[in-house]
């Protein structure tokens, strides 16, 4: 029990531990108006396309309202008091591990991180062996050997700008919703990711992620194209609690996938998620989405999302190209008074295309956990094929989980299949496990990981250890 | 070993006494049957040997190595030993054969200041004990019960107890549901992991699996109550005259215990 | 001009908002429903609850006052009448009571039923009529609380049990000008009572008309009722139905729906769990073809402990009609060990079909076991091949599966003549629709 203390003491704190005192912003106006978005293209050097998009951006959000059709209630943000750049963050070094909030160090040692990199996630300066940028370097080469490009947005603006111009918010576009919007108008950085013809990705696409691009703010945008024959996988985010000043993140991710190509994309979001009492807390409005452009395409979504007091998004898949794969796999877990609202879109456009969803929600203490997707069977997908597993899992007595599948076909020679169950951690599980020797607490998380192995073994290796600790730790203590 | 003082027990927060002063007292080496139609008790007195939070004990004490239990968590008397084989094993989907093992051996193992075994060592060992209950291996990496038959779930007990090695086995009902060939395998299992350092109780409503594990003791429960104790022979006696034969019994004697 | 205003100054609206004299039947019913009215939106597709239907059925059509609108006298009506109610029938036309055409003999001790109209001074209707309504934002309900009139009355007193179904028919003549119906029915059951009803739909020509029935429905403690539910209105009608029953401890209620009819419609129903211990079923069965919408939204509400419901609705599109479904399960806080089961089916058999379904579960508490599984697909082509090598046509083999799936649905309804003519019907869709071949 004391773990969960730990954990909550921390998260629940303000960071005494030097991250919050002594970042420093330059100087910007607050609010958005087209001058604000002017300077921010301004200060990123951009082109002048770059420029005209966001303001493209800026003037399609102007006309937009804040949705509000999803399952969750919140204080909605104030635009006009909102600072919507910030230069990169210039963390304090610290000088050793030592210097660490034990509670964070326990935390990282709970989860199994390595100690290199609880170095770097804590902000303490590393030696020569193992830095940040030393291993940046090996890792660009190793890419740039293959072809791969990899790099920021802010980058791929200056120097691919033609993949830019053909590829930014061709899946999602500007008009999309409100907050795709927002962050076509004011993004503040991402990742960019190409793959050429035939190029297997030489590594999984997070070791970097996970160290070095812990800062791209707010309003993140990523964009990854997988040409023909090739292969890519990529994971964001971190088991390790993150804390961030900003409480409105509204990120947009954006993949294409052509002939044959295939793009596996993991998230792991622990963000803040807000006191017992649900003050505080990150506010994550993520659009998604992915594009099965060519034949035989494949975009799988996996997804972990246990942090946030506030979680909207939907990965979605747009299945275009014959014969193309979409899936999604996703595990929401919900505490104290989070709210998510998660799932998924799978819009069936070509031939034989097949979807496959698993969800897995679980809600305990006092929040609501809810699933909504849609499976859309346009006229044309001949032979198109999905299935769907919804299963929601109570923990306690005040907790809400809610299931929302919209189902559409048009199409009478496809499958659709859809199921859902809820059930619940039962008091004779945790008695049958007890008696063979296990605790309460280790019994719950047996039953949980158990209960989401089916997303949870699609994550990459390293990462699903990890992960498995981590529901664990969300979920101590909520039984009894 | 297992010692019951005057136990009463019942229904937590329901008020609905179960156990009515049972006493008991079982050593190192010996096998006890306890007997008893359907409602006796039989069955909740395993449970509240184990610890299961549904049932509370308002009176009496039990006492394991001389030590009172009542306290404990089940976790807690897992770890000192004490081993229920369910009526009815619990199915917990997801979770594999294996790691429910590899978890309990390695939390009772660090317990009893015995050494915890890497997954290598600890796939070597259960294999082992695999033979022990005729089981198939592709039992080890599927979901703990989950799907399993009746037969397999009972015998999936048994292979659970020789992996963990209890000081005290509790089998509640492991015959029933079981057919010859099966119940054979279960029984052959049970026999050879019996050793002098421990105990064994056989809770059953009939005398078949008698045939195969010879107690050293058989209790009648009735209504919350031991109302006959004797050995082997007894059970068969049950067998031939039924339980209603001890109401005259019990009767003509006088006296309840 | 945006559609609600459009609604507001149609005749639809300006017909239920006409003030009737206040010595009239059921004035304060039809005041107070009035007056929710004015503060009531026509519904739109911006709604979420309306999102996939189309209503432009009803916006389009310019609905008359049934006085005004010409109605053809009624004939045949005997053909629709079931054997089992002999004794115990209740005929409207058009929304209105037919004396001559019921029969309202005696059907056991304490079973109390006829016109609505006749019981208005009854402590029961007083009691319960337009009380157990509750369709939030709801214009349907409230144009039949402005335009109440005749209705069917079922009171079983404590352990009353109806020796025979009652069987409440309705049904609609062709006319000048289309016209709205707004039928009621209210039944209330006292503890340990028991009752079947029949409440059947029939649309005698094929002209456009509008009828809006409201059921309330009382199922009291132990009490049990089955409620069959037949809609065969005419291909141009517009059928908006609002059923609610709410069911206390130990009692059943169990309602099976037929959709045959109508060009669109749309059903709403609705069982509010008052106590534990409860046990009710909302089952299905929607068969439809040319421009066909049907549209079911329904909410099974768990607000007690202990209660097992369960729902199968079952679809067969054709041609260009368009299904909707939207199947609500609630558990509320502290409705434990609440068993519920929804299963939407549906087959799609056309190009130009279009199948919509949102099965939704809302659950609050912990100790209970719900699911729902939804399915859209045509007929499973291995069993079509299974059929065809046993020697039928493969037109035959579709029709026999699109039968055989139809059918599950109507097993449970027990009135042998209902369910023999529900076979009949089924039968008749699935010739109907074997004839037309594949369009790829």
């Amino acid at each position: 029990m004391s773990e969960t203390k730990a954990l909550e003491t921390m998260i629940g704190e303000e960071y005494k531990y030097g991250f919050s005192t002594d970042i420093e912003y330059e100087e910007f106006p607050l609010g958005i108006n087209e001058d604000v978005v002017r300077l921010i293209s301004e200060k990123k050097n951009e082109p002048e396309w770059m420029t005209e998009f966001r303001l493209n951006a800026y003037r399609a959000w102007t006309e937009m309202e804040e949705p509000d059709w999803f399952n969750a209630t919140y204080e909605k943000p104030n635009f006009e008091t909102l600072q919507f750049y910030s230069a990169p963050k210039h963390r304090p070094k610290l000088d050793s591990l030592d210097e660490v909030d034990p509670k964070i160090r326990e935390t990282y040692e709970k989860l199994g991180i390595p100690l290199e990199e609880q170095k770097m996630l804590a902000g303490v300066a590393v030696d020569a062996v193992f830095d940040s940028v030393s291993v940046f370097t090996s890792f660009k080469e190793k890419l740039a050997e293959a072809g791969v490009i990899f790099c920021s947005i802010s980058e791929a603006i200056q120097e691919y700008p033609e993949l830019i111009k053909k590829y930014m918010g061709s899946v999602v576009p500007v008009r999309d919703n409100f907050y795709a919007a927002l962050n076509s108008a004011v993004f503040s950085d991402g990742s960019f990711c190409y793959v050429p013809k035939d190029t297997i990705c030489p590594m999984e696409l997070s070791t970097y992620f996970r160290i070095n691009n812990m800062n791209s703010g707010q309003f993140e945008r990523t964009l990854i194209i997988a040409e023909e024959n090739s292969h890519v996988s990529y994971l964001e985010g971190c088991t390790a609690p993150m804390y961030d000043e900003h409480q409105l993140h509204a990120a947009v991710v954006e993949l294409v996938a052509l002939d044959n190509a295939e793009i596996k994309y993991s998230t792991i979001q622990n963000w803040y998620s807000g006191d017992e009492d649900g003050k505080g807390g990150i506010y994550n409005f993520v659009t998604k989405r992915g594009a099965c452009r060519g034949k035989n395409s494949k975009i799988s979504w996996t997804q972990l999302e246990t942090g946030s007091a506030v979680t909207l998004k939907y990965p979605s898949v747009i299945l275009q190209g014959d014969n193309s794969i979409g899936e999604f796999y996703s595990v929401a877990v919900t505490n104290k008074k989070q709210q998510a609202d998660t799932g998924t879109k799978m819009i069936h456009i070509g031939k034989n295309t097949k979807s496959t969803i698993i969800s897995k929600g679980i809600s305990a203490g006092n929040s609501n956990n809810s699933y909504r997707g849609l499976v859309k069977f346009n006229r044309k997908a001949e032979n198109a094929r999905n299935f769907s597993q919804c299963d929601s899992m109570l923990i306690g007595q005040t907790c809400g989980a809610h299931t929302f599948p919209y189902i559409e076909s048009a199409n009478p020679t496809g499958k659709i299949e859809h199921e859902a169950t809820t059930s619940r951690v039962g008091e004779d599980q945790i008695f049958y496990l007890q008696q063979r020797g296990i605790s309460e607490d280790d019994a719950i998380s047996l039953i949980v990981n158990g209960f989401c192995k089916d997303v949870l073994k699609e994550l990459p290796m390293e990462f699903a250890v990890e992960a498995n600790k981590l529901l664990g730790i969300k979920l101590e203590g909520s039984v009894g | 070993m297992l010692e019951l003082k005057d136990v009463y027990a019942e229904v937590e927060g329901e008020g609905i006494e179960i156990l009515k002063g049972v006493s008991l007292t079982i050593n190192k080496g010996e096998i006890h049957a306890i007997m008893g139609p359907n409602g006796s008790g039989k069955s909740t007195l395993a449970k509240v040997v184990s610890g299961h939070p549904e049932y509370e004990v308002t009176q009496g004490d039990i006492l394991f190595n001389g030590e009172s239990i009542l306290e404990l968590d089940p976790d807690e008397r897992a770890h000192a030993g004490i081993f229920l084989a369910f009526q009815y094993p619990v199915e917990v989907p997801g979770v594999t054969n294996t790691t429910l093992l590899r978890e309990s051996y390695n939390t009772i193992a660090a317990s009893r200041g015995r050494e915890e075994l890497d997954p290598l060592e600890f796939d070597d060992y259960i294999r082992e004990k695999l033979d022990l209950v005729e089981m198939n291996p592709d039992f080890l990496e599927r979901s703990v019960n989950t799907g399993f038959s009746g037969g397999e779930k009972k015998r999936n007990e048994i292979f659970q107890m020789a992996v963990l090695q209890p000081s005290l086995a509790l089998l509640d009902e492991t015959d029933s549901g079981l057919d010859i060939d099966a119940l054979r395998v279960v029984s052959e299992g049970i026999n050879k992991l019996h050793t002098s350092e421990d105990a064994v109780i056989l809770i059953t409503h009939y005398q078949r699996l008698l045939n195969y594990i010879v107690p050293d003791f058989v209790h009648v429960m009735r209504d919350g109550r031991i109302v006959k104790t004797g050995g082997k022979e007894l059970a068969l006696e049950l067998e031939e005259k039924g339980y209603d034969w001890l109401d005259s019994q019990t009767t003509v004697n006088g006296e309840v215990k | 001009m945006t559609l609600n205003k459009q609604i507001e100054l149609s005749v639809l609206h300006n017909l239920a908002a006409a003030e009737t004299a206040p010595e009239e039947r059921w004035a304060d019913i039809r005041k107070e429903s009035r007056s929710a009215l004015s503060q009531t939106a026509f519904p739109h597709r911006k709604i979420e609850e309306w999102r996939f239907t189309d209503l432009r059925p009803i916006t389009r059509t310019e609905f008359v006052p049934l006085e005004n609108a010409g109605a053809f006298p009624v004939s045949g009506a005997e053909t629709y009448f079931i054997p089992e109610s002999e004794g115990s029938r209740l005929v409207f036309v058009n929304g209105r009571y037919q004396e001559e055409l019921s029969s309202t003999g005696p059907l056991g001790k304490g079973v109390i039923f006829g016109n609505l109209a006749e019981y208005e001074d009854n402590p029961v209707v007083q009691e319960y009529l337009n009380k157990l309504l509750n369709y939030e934002e709801d214009v349907f309900s409230l144009y039949n609380g402005a335009l109440l009139n005749d209705g069917a009355f079922i009171h079983l007193e404590k352990n009353a049990k109806a020796e025979a179904p009652i069987q409440v028919l309705h049904l609609y003549t062709d006319s000048a000008k289309p016209f709205v119906a707004t039928p009621r029915l209210l039944v209330v059951a006292e503890e340990e009572s028991d009752l079947t009803i029949v409440e059947d739909h029939v649309g005698l020509g094929n002209n456009v008309y509008m009828t809006l029935p409201v059921s309330e429905v009382k199922v009291k403690e132990g009490a049990h009722i089955h409620h069959v539910r037949l809609q065969r209105d005419s291909e141009e009608a517009v059928h908006v139905s609002r059923p609610i029953a709410y069911v206390e401890k130990n009692s059943e209620y169990h309602a099976y729906t037929i959709t045959l009819g109508a060009r669109l419609s749309r059903n709403e129903p609705r069982v509010v769990q008052e106590d534990e211990e409860v046990d009710f079923t909302l089952d299905g069965l929607v068969l439809i073809d040319g421009n066909q919408i049907a549209d079911t939204h329904s909410v099974m509400d768990h607000r007690f402990a202990h209660g097992q419901s369960h729902q199968l609705h079952k679809v067969v599109v054709n041609g260009n009609a368009h299904s909707i479904f939207n199947g609500k399960i609630f558990v509320r806080k502290d409705a434990q060990k609440i068993d519920s089961f929804q299963e939407n089916r549906n087959l799609l058999l056309s190009y130009e079909g279009l199948v919509n379904t949102k099965p939704q579960l809302e659950i609050f508490a912990d100790d209970v076991l719900c699911s729902h599984g939804a399915t859209i697909g045509q007929l499973d082509p291995e069993e079509v091949f299974y059929l065809q090598s046993r020697g039928m046509t493969e037109e035959k083999a579709k029709e026999v599966l699109t039968y055989a799936f139809a059918l599950e649905t109507i097993e449970n309804v027990k009135i042998e003549s209902v369910h023999k003519l529900l076979i009949e019907e089924v039968n008749r869709y699935t010739r109907a629709n074997s004839i037309q071949k594949e369009t790829v």
